[in-house]
């Protein structure tokens, strides 16, 4: 009988064990395989032959043809050249962000706190435009703001619009830059008003905070994680959004650098360098922004 | 919670007794706090008792001002607290979750309260709550890095802080293992001697009830069963529910058959037992017959005269040191249990299977109207002896500390 569970033992032990401990090591690296090779492909290679690119000089009296080289002068005539750009994209997006918030706000407080069985209803409705392409909802938009449209009209009617047209100003491109990425900020809000306990938001109530000072002291500092995130899902995407500008804008006044990188590429013969170094450049400009933004809002916990 | 609140504070000076009049709370069809009227004295450690859904927390919640009353009012002395917000009343509460604000630290989370109310020392006020509740060494940590019982010190301290008028405490001690349990009510009933505030304290447990509390009101369906001091509840249960609920009752349907002097005698299942008619709450008819286990005594051979017996078969007997607890079977084919300290030099000779013979005082004996449900109520719980019967039943408290020595 001994005997017996000695084998069975040993012979469990030695079947059982190896493959867990080389499993053990080898199964992580295995997980994260696929993701690496995917980033390494479609990212890192990507960034470094956009980098080259990036630096490489035309050849003299050839446009379209370059050559390999260290031409740091790119950088600097794409930001010189294209500065009011830059501040124009980083201008809408932070308006963009601002309106976004204040809709976003509200909204996830209502579906958190307010709605009841209204709730799954409410979620759905904010995802339900991303059934429809993006591109196509902008042309919406321009159809709803156009200057014989509903909202123009009614608006000159009532002589409220200076320039008489909202389509071709910075207006149409922040409001459809707003709509555009409000599920963004709308999502994470309510994700961490919804996880806060109720009864710490009745803790302020039963601890003489009347409810808009519940609301400033307890409510929102503790959805700040979220406004956060919300705010980070908005501003990035938004910053380098071309499309609300091309569809929305006008060509001379509210362009912004992805509408310059999107010609550079796309229109202007010999504009591959240039706008290489303005993706980068935007790249850099939105990583020490957020950098900033998170140094100064974001404690370790919030993140 | 209004996102817009009114700009200032209305806070309510009041002082004095907690009074409960008349108060109804239904939500829908179902009534949770059935018509309650309650004097809770100025300074004293009131504990709300009774299993969940019997419409504790939410009379708490209703004194807090987070439940609004269907009818009824709620004063604090003169002053009429009815519809008032909760920022607006002179209460605090101890949250069972403890619902500290987990990005203030523990310091700005016990001055919050004297922050709303302007105090201009709100710092110096959280600091001595937290050498209160021992915890000063703590202030800077965020609530995240405290153990259970430390965020639960932090609550208290945060609630008391504000020297309120009421402090309630909703099953603060819930979340604690025993030991921690044991040492917090200590704790708090040192805290509450020391600040001389009301504390109302609801637990389902009644063994802690009956440690802190100077009264307890045992709740069932909304309405108060029974209140009265500790000591009284256990030892005269008017409502089968108390005699269940309230320590553990070994318990039998009888009737009353006669009367003699000033006890009732009364059949169950053909033993017949006295009741005084002091303890009995029914004069004639049918009766539910009760003795606490402590109160029998268990022998081998029959008592001397004066004491009320029954014969018994011993099904087990656990030895815990102090005491040993018999489980018998008494004639109907219940269960009885029985509790004797171990103060004989030669120790009782009995063991499973024997033969012995149960015996009580009449005096120790009581009487209370019989109600099915609420023997039934309180047999449901898992209790050490799960035997229900017609005839002669026990019944064990619930909560936690179900199958505990109730002494």
């Amino acid at each position: 009988m001994s005997a017996l569970a000695h084998v069975a033992g040993g012979a469990g032990g030695g079947t059982d064990q190896a493959p867990t401990e080389r499993g053990r090591s080898w199964l992580p690296y295995l997980l994260l395989l696929p993701g690496f090779l995917w980033l390494a492909i479609f990212f890192v290679f990507p960034m470094i032959q956009l980098f080259t690119v990036s630096l490489q000089s035309q050849f003299p009296g050839y446009p379209g043809y370059y050559y390999r080289d260290v031409n740091f002068h790119n950088y600097l005539d794409a930001f010189t050249q294209f500065a009011p750009h830059f501040g124009r994209s980083l201008l809408f997006a932070g308006l963009a962000t601002f309106f976004a918030f204040c809709l976003a706000y509200p909204l996830a407080y209502a579906m958190a706190f307010k709605a009841g069985r209204w709730r799954n209803v409410m979620m759905i409705l904010v995802i339900a435009p991303f059934f429809t392409s993006f591109i196509l909802r902008t042309i919406a938009w321009r159809q709803i703001l156009a200057d014989e449209g509903p909202v123009a009209s009614t608006l000159n009617a009532l002589h409220l619009l200076p320039g008489g047209r909202i389509t071709e100003t910075w207006v149409a491109v922040v409001a459809g830059l707003t709509y555009n990425f409000l599920p963004f900020m709308v999502l994470p809000i309510y994700a961490s008003l919804e996880r806060a306990d109720a009864r710490v938001i009745e803790a302020g109530g039963d601890l003489y905070a009347n409810g808009f000072t519940t609301f400033r002291t307890v409510t929102l500092p503790m959805s700040m994680p979220g406004v956060l995130a919300g705010t980070l899902l908005t501003f990035i995407p938004a910053a380098g959004d071309y499309v609300n500008a091309d569809l929305l804008g006008s060509d001379r006044s509210t362009k912004m650098v992805g509408n310059v990188i999107e010609s550079q590429f796309f229109k202007v013969p010999g504009g591959f360098p240039v706008a290489a170094s303005l993706s980068f450049t935007l790249m850099a400009l939105i990583l020490v922004l957020v950098f900033v933004y998170i140094r100064r809002f974001g404690t370790e916990e919030l993140l | 919670m209004a996102l817009f609140g009114g700009k200032t504070a209305g806070f309510r000076e009041a002082k004095g007794d907690l009074r409960i009049v008349e108060v109804t709370k239904s939500f829908g069809d179902f009534t949770a706090v059935d018509d309650l009227s309650l004097v809770v004295p100025r300074g004293s450690f009131f504990a709300l008792l009774g299993p969940s859904g019997c419409g504790k927390t939410t009379t708490l919640r209703m004194v807090a001002g987070l439940e609004e009353a269907t009818h009824g009012r709620i004063f604090i002395g003169d002053t009429d607290l009815t519809g008032s917000r909760p920022y607006e009343r002179p209460v605090n509460t101890v949250f069972q979750s403890y619902a500290l604000f987990p990005h203030l630290t523990v310091r700005d989370n016990v001055a919050f309260g004297p922050k709303r109310r302007g105090l201009a020392n709100a710092t110096t006020l959280a600091d001595e709550a937290l050498d209160l509740v021992q915890l000063p060494h703590l202030a800077d940590r965020k609530p995240a890095q405290l153990s259970g019982g430390q965020q639960q010190r932090v609550a208290v301290a945060r609630a008391l802080v504000n020297r309120p008028e009421v402090l309630l405490l909703d099953e603060p001690l819930g979340a604690l293992d025993l030991k921690l349990r044991r040492q917090m009510q200590v704790e708090l009933k040192r805290i509450q001697t020391e600040v001389g505030l009301t504390f109302i304290h609801v637990t389902h447990d009644q063994e802690e009830a009956m440690t802190m509390a100077d009264t307890v009101a045992v709740m069932n369906h909304g309405r108060i069963e029974q209140m009265g001091a500790p000591e009284a509840l256990y030892d005269l249960p008017l409502t089968a529910f108390v005699a269940n609920f309230v320590g553990q009752s070994n318990l039998g349907m009888g009737r009353i058959i006669d009367s003699d002097g000033d006890h009732y005698v009364a059949d169950v299942q053909g033993t017949r037992v006295s009741i005084p008619k002091a303890r009995c709450q029914v004069s004639s008819g049918d009766v539910l017959f009760g003795v606490r286990p402590e109160k029998v005594k268990i022998a081998v051979s029959r008592a001397e005269a004066g004491r009320n017996d029954i014969p018994a078969t011993v099904v087990d007997v656990s030895f815990t040191g102090v005491a040993t607890q018999y489980l018998v079977r008494v004639p109907s084919g219940a269960t009885w249990s029985v509790y004797e300290q171990n103060l004989d030099i030669d120790p009782i000779d009995l063991h499973p299977g024997d033969e012995a013979w149960l015996s009580w005082k009449p005096g120790h004996a009581f009487g209370v109207p019989v109600d099915e449900s609420a023997i039934k109520v309180a047999t449901d719980a898992p209790t050490t002896t799960p035997t229900v019967a017609v005839g002669p039943v026990t019944a064990s408290s619930q909560g936690p500390m179900a199958g505990a020595d109730p002494r």
